[in-house]
């Protein structure tokens, strides 16, 4: 699993420019699926038939990632830039970015007078080795992701991009093992859900699902002087109940913790006070869907070094299996 | 009396937003004399439908009054010397400043009664005197020890709060959750008067669930129904010392009629019209934008719903000693039910005309 997992974390794809993401997740997931479609926002939506006696289950995962878009280069071949989604400018300076050809650039910032205070993100710069903005390689309106590489501690997989490319290697892993299901289950790889949740909800409003499925990290409360929370890497798949986007249905939300419980999966409960999922959307499109979410532990959220827990991962890919192959009643 | 009856039944009942089982259960019962089908849809909307006596296809109306209401959630089990105690986040707007001291439900594996504790005064230092706890420093109390907690309740499980409905003088009455169930005890009493006064229209009255959070119920309930018009029955802000400004209202004045952006033109003048025959005062309540009502999320749904708002006076919102005047639950369900007696096959052409109108307003 390690192998794809590699291979999807380091990948390019800020929200809006999933393209290449979409062109790495296709070939995974095609022989396992009974359909495939790509919607006009980028989703790509794959269905696996149920026996006619389930419900119409929708799985979401985000191919996106954060990331930085030029807004201005200056007449030495600097790049000024602006955020796609939750980027922070603590840690930025020194990092590196690569645009979607391939071009990497350094961080930079403008003097720092101040070491008690953070630039913001706009007196930082890239640096693509350009000497001007004649011979500079990208363009205001390109997208760059964050570079680092794919690197594991024993159990603990750090990469920049967890948030959520672990969260497609748990649907298509799930997707791998769920021989039979009685749900018509969509498998959706979503785009944009850094910015808004947005292709998720779009996806949703066509797909028009009974049950929407959130595969998304979670932050934790096991390190230092954080704020208190009660999830914890490596204690299992964390089973949301409330995140300030939406709150679980009820319902659901006990039917994955029995499911859970019966096949001895290591699962905890997760309510999130800042940031929200896929789910958000799946539950308020249409009349509304019985929404949730399986969070995979994380530290260092919207970081370069996302960690999550092996053992957490193949729990939720557990979950969603043991959740899939049975009747769902809410 | 009977007002009061009512109210007591749908205030004490628990109904967090996200859990609203309970409360629908409530619903149903009350509504059931009432109606021809109730139905609950998937994410937690108690959905009553009353035939009107046109001929089919009949058009339709929604009536939207949200039954959540804001609740505690648990977010951490803590251990202090062998006791098991409980720190909680808000499910919808809470307001923390009157947390400490608050009896609440942990709706565990079983109910559990507990409390909201932190320090007295006395034992505080001088800097933090001033100022209400938060969060991190209050926790519920159960009287029970880590395990026990640790069996019965766990990360996720909601809490409601507790508070008898109470009479003060005249016909004022307090109590917790009167934001929203008053409004559904108005809807009650509009579905009441339409037994003896016809309608040619199909009412859909909801009690929609998630309105503390997100609007929930209203979207979905909007798009499942596909209703031709809708209204929002919501409480709004009571005058009282300090409330004295513009759109807060005298509790026991009447029911006040909503116009903005968030609302129809010809639903608010039809409203008013049905005041009118009625010779009940109302009065009016201005948004220049979002009203924080369902009616923020009707409108939208579908190809658009012309919506309309009625609100109720209430007075401390959002805490447990919220207040209300009967009377304006009572007028504000007779107004609902004669605006809804008065719709008739032509009223949907009369609020796309009233639209294309130029000039001066009738208003």
């Amino acid at each position: 699993m390690n192998d794809l997992i590699k291979k999807l974390v380091e990948a390019y794809g800020p929200s809006g420019f999933e393209d290449h993401m979409r062109d790495l997740i296709r070939p995974e997931v095609e022989p396992y699926v009974d359909e495939m479609s790509v919607d006009a926002l980028g989703n790509l939506i794959t269905l696996k038939k149920g026996d006619g006696s389930g419900l119409k289950v929708m799985i979401a995962a985000h191919m996106d990632e954060i990331g930085v878009m030029v807004t201005h280069i200056t007449k030495e071949g600097f790049l000024r830039f602006t955020n796609i989604g939750g980027v922070r400018p603590h840690g930025l300076w020194g990092s590196r970015v690569q645009f979607a050809n391939g071009v990497i650039g350094m961080i930079g910032s403008d003097r720092i007078d101040d070491r008690s205070k953070i630039h913001p993100l706009s007196k930082h710069y890239i640096d693509v080795g350009a000497t001007s903005a004649e011979d500079c390689p990208v363009g205001v309106g390109d997208a760059a992701g964050f570079v680092q590489p794919f690197f594991t501690n024993g159990k603990l997989l750090t990469s920049k991009t967890m948030d959520d490319r672990i969260g497609c290697v748990v649907a298509i892993e799930a997707l791998k093992r769920l021989e039979t299901t009685p749900h018509d289950v969509y498998f959706v790889f979503s785009v944009q859900e850094e910015v808004g949740t947005r292709g998720a909800e779009a996806a949703a409003n066509g797909i028009d699902p009974d049950v929407g499925i959130a595969l998304d990290v979670t932050i934790t409360g096991d390190v230092p002087e954080c704020p208190p929370m009660s999830v914890s890497l490596g204690k299992g798949a964390a089973i949301k109940v409330k995140d300030s986007g939406m709150i679980a249905h009820a319902g659901l939300v006990r039917l994955m913790r029995q499911r859970a419980e019966a096949a001895n999966i290591a699962h905890q409960m997760e309510v999130l006070d800042g940031g929200s999922t896929d789910a958000r959307s799946i539950q308020i499109a249409n009349g509304g869907a019985a929404a949730g979410c399986i969070s995979i532990p994380c530290r260092y959220v919207h970081s370069q070094s996302e960690t999550v827990h092996a053992d957490d991962v193949q729990a939720c890919i557990d979950l969603l299996v043991e959740i899939l192959s049975k009747p769902i009643e809410l | 009396m009977k007002t009061f009856k009512l109210l007591q039944t749908l205030s004490e009942t628990a109904g967090p937003s996200g859990l609203e089982h309970e409360i629908a259960d409530v619903v149903a019962d009350v509504w059931q004399p009432y109606v021809d089908t109730i139905t609950r849809d998937r994410v937690g909307n108690l959905i009553a439908i009353k035939y009107g006596e046109g001929p089919e296809p009949r058009p339709r109306i929604l009536l939207a009054a949200h039954m959540d209401e804001i609740a505690l959630m648990v977010k951490q089990i803590l251990s202090h010397q062998g006791n098991g105690f409980l720190r909680v986040t808000n499910v919808g707007g809470v307001d923390v400043r009157h947390l400490y001291g608050q009896t609440v439900v942990v709706h565990g594996k079983r109910a559990l009664p507990g409390v909201l504790g932190s320090l007295p005064p006395h034992m505080l230092p001088p800097d933090r005197q001033d100022r209400p706890f938060g969060y991190e420093e209050l926790v519920v109390d159960v009287g029970l020890s880590l395990a026990e907690v640790e069996t019965a309740v766990s990360v996720g499980d909601f809490i409601s709060f507790r508070q008898p409905l109470r009479k003060l003088q005249g016909k004022q009455v307090t109590g917790k959750a009167l934001d929203n169930r008053a409004s559904l005890t108005a809807v009650t009493l509009c579905l009441e008067y339409l037994q003896k006064r016809a309608h040619t229209w199909d009412v859909i009255a909801v009690a929609t669930c998630q309105e503390e959070t997100r609007l929930l119920g209203a979207y979905a309930s909007a798009h499942s129904q596909r209703p031709d018009t809708a209204v929002a029955i919501d409480v709004t802000f009571g005058k009282g010392p300090g409330a004295n400004g513009e759109n807060v209202f005298d509790l026991g004045d009447g029911p006040v009629l909503d116009i903005g952006p968030n609302v129809h033109p010809g639903m608010f003048n039809a409203l008013k019209d049905a005041a009118k025959a009625l010779e009940m005062k109302v009065h009016v309540g201005t948004h220049n934008r979002a009203s924080g009502t369902d009616a923020f999320g009707l409108q939208i749904a579908r190809d658009g719903i012309p919506t309309g708002l009625v609100s109720i006076p209430l007075r401390y919102m959002h805490t447990m000693v919220e207040v209300v005047d009967l009377t304006d639950l009572e007028r504000s369900g007779r107004l609902l039910g004669e605006f809804i007696a008065r719709l008739d096959d032509k009223f949907l052409q009369t609020l796309s005309d009233g639209m294309m109108e130029k000039g001066d307003s009738k208003r």
